[in-house]
């Protein structure tokens, strides 16, 4: 279910985040779980100062939001998973204490049971609201939400994955863009450079005048890599 | 344990009446930009049409969208052999936003394979047009979506390097691209190169 190319990608950083995590040693394994708590939130709105009645959460906010959760539990869940190979190479050679594995078990059990609440929240239908769940219609809906809880972690399993991808090529557009600031102005120098030794070329030869021919070509934009051979790549 | 499963931490959450869109009167960051992504989720799932709005399974996929992709990419090359090369990298451009807006759930393995194929045919195009710095980051765009079975894309940043005259990049990247790909030909002669070319320097 999982990709395995992120998982040896992640494992280095495993790594550095199990000998970083010696250092806290009796804080959680993973910080507060923000997305379940916004979906929590979410089911237990109350009414905002001078209003009498909670606002009205759409389903489809819910739904999203729980899905978001799943999103995060499939993150934690790799980053487990990897942290388990390095963790016990490094208590195998001694490197890290038993506190610490004390931690990542507990860790490790608790990503479980919240992998399963999520499953019950959407067999419950929690996240249909609570007077269409009374309905009749409910029952038909949460025929189809038993569905819904085998496919919400291979979807989110995909964004998880999806979104990584974005970001990754996201930095290497960003960078590209400092990148060609640079060969922009490196081309500029080579460009003065090759205009310089011409027109000492020139100069020895006695012409003085040039700066005409000097602006075509500067002008004319092209990369001036005159000493090596251009091969395009069919 | 199981205790901290069965408490939450209530979160200072507002709706939107009109859009519902949710925003926070906390100036976390982390929690505003998780608002960001949520409401972003929440408006591709409203454009669904599956039972409930939720998400369908990744597989089997919608295939218009990847029809699409595959159209923009078979007319940036047919302007790439006309010579048309700034023409070839609109249409890639093009290709590589449709595939990269396909909805986040659809899966990702498909996303790599269009984006890599669209990335190094842009990469090409750039380097037709001697654009060096954007071929390099293109092809290693391609290489980020796609490690292993795109020697091409491996030897086109490694060229664009040796353009710009970053030689010891150059024979890094390449050389990192052999180990992918094994002794893929086109890469083995232009390691070959880029060492000539660093011997040559060090001579002068």
């Amino acid at each position: 279910m999982f990709d395995i190319d992120w998982m040896s990608l992640a494992l280095p950083f495993a790594y550095i985040g199990v000998l970083g995590a010696q250092n806290a040693n009796l804080e959680p394994w993973f910080p507060p779980h923000l997305q379940r708590n916004i979906y929590l939130t979410l089911l237990h709105m109350e009414p905002e100062p001078g209003q009498e009645k909670a606002p009205k959460v759409p389903d489809s906010v819910i739904r999203a939001a729980l899905l978001r959760r799943a999103v995060e539990d499939i993150r934690r869940i790799i980053q487990i998973r990897t942290s388990k190979q390095a963790l016990n190479s490094l208590l195998q050679r001694g490197s890290v204490g038993e506190d610490l594995n004390q931690r990542f078990l507990r860790a490790e059990k608790e990503i479980e049971e919240e992998l399963r609440d999520v499953v019950t929240e959407v067999k419950t239908g929690r996240w249909i609201s609570f007077p269409k769940r009374i309905h009749a219609n409910f029952i038909q809906a949460n025929a189809l939400s038993p569905g819904w809880g085998q496919t919400i972690f291979q979807s989110a399993n995909e964004i998880a994955a999806n979104t990584l991808l974005r970001t990754r090529l996201e930095e290497i557009e960003s960078r590209a863009e400092a990148d060609k600031e640079w060969w922009e102005k490196r081309r500029e120098t080579i460009q003065k450079d090759f205009m310089r030794e011409l027109e000492e070329d020139s100069s020895t030869k006695g012409s003085v005048k040039g700066s005409d021919d000097d602006a075509v070509l500067v002008d004319s934009g092209s990369p001036t890599t005159p000493s090596k051979k251009k091969k395009g790549k069919k | 344990m199981s205790s901290e499963l069965e408490t939450f931490t209530m979160l200072p959450l507002q709706i939107d009446p009109q859009t519902k869109a949710l925003s926070t009167t906390s100036g976390s960051r982390a929690l505003q930009a998780e608002l960001a992504s949520l409401n972003a989720l929440h408006r591709s799932l409203l454009a669904l049409e599956t039972p409930n709005q939720v998400p369908p399974p990744p597989l089997p996929v919608n295939p218009k969208r990847s029809a699409n992709v595959s159209k923009l990419r078979d007319s940036g090359n047919t302007e790439y052999r006309k010579g048309k090369h700034a023409e070839a990298v609109k249409f890639y451009t093009l290709g590589l936003q449709m595939a990269l807006t396909r909805p986040l759930w659809e899966p990702q393995q498909l996303v790599r394979e269009e984006v890599a194929a669209l990335y190094a045919n842009r990469a090409q195009a750039h380097m037709a047009l001697q654009s060096w710095a954007e071929g390099a980051a293109d092809a290693e765009a391609s290489v980020e979506a796609k490690r292993v079975g795109n020697s091409k894309a491996w030897w086109r940043r490694g060229k664009c390097l040796v353009e710009m005259g970053r030689l010891i990049e150059a024979k890094e990247w390449v050389s990192k691209g052999l180990e992918m790909e094994g002794d893929e030909g086109e890469l083995v002669a232009l390691l070959k190169d880029i060492n000539a070319k660093l011997e040559e320097k060090s001579n002068s």
